[in-house]
């Protein structure tokens, strides 16, 4: 085994200037990270696996359930009543879709800055993106009212001789997020393809051997083939970055170019952006500071990752409190009565509840990430980041939400109130969405073991780079 | 040497030698010894590594790939798909007018051009790295090495392939020796049977069964007809709660699903008393309201009496004067003696076309009641047919023009009402060309004036 360490092992994880942190904890070996990684897959699967995925599984079967019951009864099972049409529902969509940001921004725009500490985050970052796009996609098509006519949706041809208006940001936002999860997908399972190898060659039961084989499509670590691979892997990152902006900014559109007030503003994409960022790094956080400790894989996910993370928090929290403040001001500037009364509703209307919610958990518990100590103790990370996820769900309801309520005519507003069925397919959701986070942790690999393998140092000291 | 026979069987059964496998435990013992291989001028070769070295591609002398100009091609093809789906869709095949805008526009179009571009560009990279790189291969002698499985996590090896031109195996297995590897290992063609497992193979087939059921099951049912009414998978608004007009309800105390129309309310187009000499052929509506319709009413109630009458022998005699009593109170209305709106010789010419096919079948085409039902009827000796009055009778000729209105409007005796056929404007046209059908009748030559006279000895 190659497990020559020419120098004392470096237990840093915090960066100083001049000295890196290492990547990898512990005895820098191949051979370590393998097992590691594998281990979970490969070892017997503990009781409280079971627990946790039983109770998510009962979330998500509850989510369907009531998809069922939606389907068969119609979309009065919802709050969503004139004046807003888009209640939870659409609130809850652009929840998930702006989590999904993180995974493939780790993935992507990491990898193009030559961040190599992205590494240890980016397969589960990646899985969680994909998850939480499948909860996104959920909403929209049930949403539509009758599912079964979703394919409208798309440009196919059909009886009725009639295309869909591509001039509407609601089909640009199919196109957005469809693209989006494909290539999110793609760029997840080439990735996984060597370290699927990996457990193939590992396996040692018939099914696992069948499966991880036939997923891995026969990878033998040809260099020739890590060539192609390592150009392929490139293009999809130069391709996913621009992508990753472009779909909160459609997502975006969807308001933005409606003339609601309060939805009706140039500043939507950056800030739309900057919000998903913001709350798919406060989730990759929520999930993997548990998740690495009861995986036990602290010595590739480690402190240092963390710390990273958390500095990405407190810049995209910073870009949305200034939006928010941003937003009051081009809505005095403007001169705009409509504008300047929708943003004034927002903050002392009947919403104002939620509005400050959404800026005590957005702009204030970020900031708290300025503090060394908070930075660099996993829990009260976790603890920050659970704000942070709350109050980016409040942002998605704030902007749907009162905007709808109170528009040009007074005598047509209304306040929204959500009905059970709305709360339920919420944590619903999370069930679906944790099940499949879940199952992923048991059967794929969590870390991706060549990439580190690559950014390791090497035995002998040579080539570290 | 062994007979022909003998050689095939052997072929069959005896695996030959593809290969050979070098295996390393550093990466760096594996870059030095590709640059070796490499100048030792092997071509069929390889190296294996549980994650890409960087450093290899030069040691190998491996090109650079093609796959770039692929993505660019896919992501182009992306590009122009999506412009040319837009165009045609919205602007060609479907076009969509809104606010008169035009109907292509580039930046409406911007949005899915970027991510149709995107979406080929990705899956050219991905299948064209899979396609380049000849996977998905689920099948490689070099996994039967069982060292060879430490590929994907610690070892690194290089493969050499036996179709090489330098290839030999004893020379080529000393080279390899030669560059300080942990062990050196041969690899052999597979001979054990290349014919799937029986139960896979059952099973298969009875996937690709059950996946022909339902493209036949549709075959079918579009290929055959049913008298049963067809399966509503999802009904939509196929069945609905809605009430009509012929069914009861339980909803209304009367029990009925139409309802009446609410008493005083007016229908749309139906407001008469703005104009009444021109919908009422009257001066003005008497007091009760209700009296035209109720002496009509009577009227009409009389005659169906004597018609009864005329059949039982026992009946009573029929209460004619209740016939007399109506038409005196018809008779005492303000009845109009002008036309409620400008006479022209449009409206002759209208009336005359109204008169010939709606009133003609009767009245006869000069209205002496010869017309041809009325003849038809008399020949059948139908003892109910009433003979339709001749307009030329002196009682007919005094009516004022106002009563033969409302007698096209509401009939009488066996005739029917006209409102519902004929719009009032042509009812006057026909009232019109009745009193000219009257005055043909009726004129005295001395009053015509000369031309007038010569127009009428030309006619013929």
């Amino acid at each position: 085994m190659a497990s020559v360490t020419t120098k004392p092992i470096d237990t840093t994880t915090i960066e100083v200037p001049g000295q890196r942190a290492p990547l990898v904890l512990g005895s820098p070996d191949y051979g370590t990270v393998t097992e590691s990684v594998c281990r979970l897959a490969e070892c017997k699967t503990p009781m409280s696996f079971y627990v946790a995925l039983g109770i998510s599984a009962s979330l998500m079967g509850m989510l369907f359930g009531l998809i069922g019951y939606l389907i068969i009864t119609g979309v009065g099972v919802w709050g969503n009543r004139s004046p807003v049409f888009w209640g939870w529902p659409i609130v809850n969509f652009v929840f998930w879709v702006g989590i999904g940001h993180a995974g493939t921004l780790i993935s992507a725009i990491l990898f193009l800055f030559r961040q190599n500490w992205r590494t240890g985050i980016n397969r589960a970052a990646e899985a969680m993106t994909i998850f939480a796009v499948i909860c996104a996609g959920v909403f929209p098509g049930i949403h539509i009212g009758r599912v079964w006519l979703a394919y409208w949706l798309f440009p196919i041809p059909n009886q009725m001789e009639m295309w869909p208006n591509f001039r509407s940001p609601l089909l640009w936002d199919v196109f957005a997020v469809s693209t989006y999860a494909t290539v999110s997908l793609l760029f997840w399972y080439m990735g996984m393809i060597p370290d699927l190898a990996t457990l193939r060659d590992r396996a040692t039961g018939k099914i696992q051997q069948f499966a991880y084989g036939l997923f891995s499509l026969g990878w033998n670590g040809s260099s020739r083939h890590w060539h192609r691979y390592e150009r392929a892997y490139l293009l999809l990152a130069a391709l996913a970055a621009p992508l990753v902006l472009s779909v909160h900014t459609i997502v975006s559109f969807d308001f933005a170019v409606s003339q609601l007030p309060g939805w009706h503003t140039t500043i939507f994409p950056p800030y739309f952006v900057a919000g998903a960022v913001f709350s798919g790094f406060a989730m990759v956080l929520t999930l993997m500071i548990p998740a690495r400790s009861i995986c036990g894989i602290q010595d590739l996910l480690t402190d240092r990752h963390l710390e990273n993370m958390t500095k990405v928090i407190i810049a995209t929290g910073s870009m949305v409190g200034y939006a928010y403040a941003m937003e009051f001001f081009v809505a005095w500037y403007s001169g705009n009565r409509y504008e300047t009364f929708a943003f004034i509703n927002r903050a002392f209307g009947p919403y104002a509840w939620a509005y400050w919610i959404m800026v005590s958990c957005n702009v204030i518990s970020p900031q708290l990430f300025w503090i060394k100590k908070i930075r660099t103790t996993p829990w009260m990370i976790f603890v920050v980041c659970i704000f942070v996820n709350i109050g980016m769900w409040f942002e998605r309801f704030v902007i749907t939400v009162t905007s709808l309520s109170r528009d040009f005519l007074p005598s047509s507003w209304g306040y929204f109130k959500p009905t059970i069925v709305d709360v339920l397919m919420l944590i619903g959701s999370f069930g679906l969405f944790l099940t499949l986070f879940l199952l992923f942790c048991k059967f794929l690999p969590m870390v991706a073991m060549a990439e580190v393998k690559s950014v390791m140092p090497r035995p002998g000291g040579q080539g570290d780079h | 040497m062994a007979t022909t026979i003998e050689q095939s069987e052997k072929t069959k059964a005896e695996p030959e030698l593809i290969g050979l496998l070098a295996e390393f435990d550093d990466p760096q013992a594996l870059i030095d010894a590709s640059v070796k291989v490499r100048d030792a001028g092997y071509r069929n070769w390889d190296t294996h590594t549980p994650f890409p070295l960087h450093g290899i591609d030069e040691a190998m002398g491996i090109k650079f790939t093609i796959l770039p100009w692929i993505v660019a091609a896919c992501g182009l093809t992306g590009g122009t798909i999506a412009v040319g789906m837009q165009y045609w869709m919205n602007a060609v095949d479907y076009p969509f007018m809104i606010s008169g805008k035009p109907l292509f526009s580039l930046p409406a179009c911007i949005p899915i051009i970027f991510e149709l571009s995107v979406l080929l560009a990705a899956f050219g990279a991905f299948f064209g790295m899979l396609g380049l790189n000849q996977l998905p291969k689920l099948y490689n002698p070099l996994f039967k090495s069982d060292a060879f499985r430490r590929v994907t996590n610690d070892r690194f090896f290089i493969s050499m392939d036996a179709s090489d031109a330098k290839f030999s195996e004893i020379d080529s297995g000393e080279f390899l020796n030669s560059l300080n590897p942990i062990s050196v290992e041969e690899c052999w063609s597979d001979v054990s049977s290349p014919k799937l497992p029986r139960n896979l193979v059952l099973a298969l087939s009875l996937v690709g069964v059950i996946m022909l059921l339902p493209p036949a099951l549709v075959a079918y049912k579009r290929s055959t007809t049913t008298n049963t009414p067809r399966i509503h998978i999802i009904p939509d608004m196929d069945f609905q709660p809605s009430l009509k007009a012929q069914n009861t309800t339980n909803l209304f105390p009367d029990g009925r699903e139409i309802r009446p129309s609410i008493k005083g309310a007016i229908p749309r187009g139906q407001f008469k008393d703005d104009n009444i000499p021109f919908y009422y052929g009257l001066k003005e509506l008497p007091e009760d309201q209700d009296v035209v319709v109720i002496a009509l009413q009577d009227e009409k109630k009389t005659d169906a009496k004597k018609e009864d009458a005329k059949k039982p022998a026992d009946a009573k005699p029929a209460p004619v004067d209740a016939a007399a009593e109506a038409a005196k109170k018809l008779d005492k209305l303000p009845w109009v003696t002008e036309f409620p709106m400008p006479v022209t010789e449009k409206m002759m010419a209208r009336g005359k076309e109204r008169f010939r096919i709606y009133c003609s079948v009767c009245h006869g085409l000069s209205g002496d009641g010869d017309g041809l039902v009325s003849l038809r009827a008399m020949e059948l000796l139908q003892g109910t047919w009433v003979k339709p009055a001749s307009y030329h009778t002196d009682n007919v000729r005094k009516l004022p023009i106002g009563r033969l209105f409302h007698t096209i409007s509401n009939g009488v005796r066996k005739m029917p009402g006209y409102s519902a056929q004929i719009p009032p404007e042509d009812r006057w046209a026909i009232v019109l060309y009745l009193k000219a059908l009257q005055k043909s009748r009726n004129t005295d030559a001395n009053t015509l004036k000369d031309d007038e006279k010569s127009k009428l000895r030309d006619t013929k």
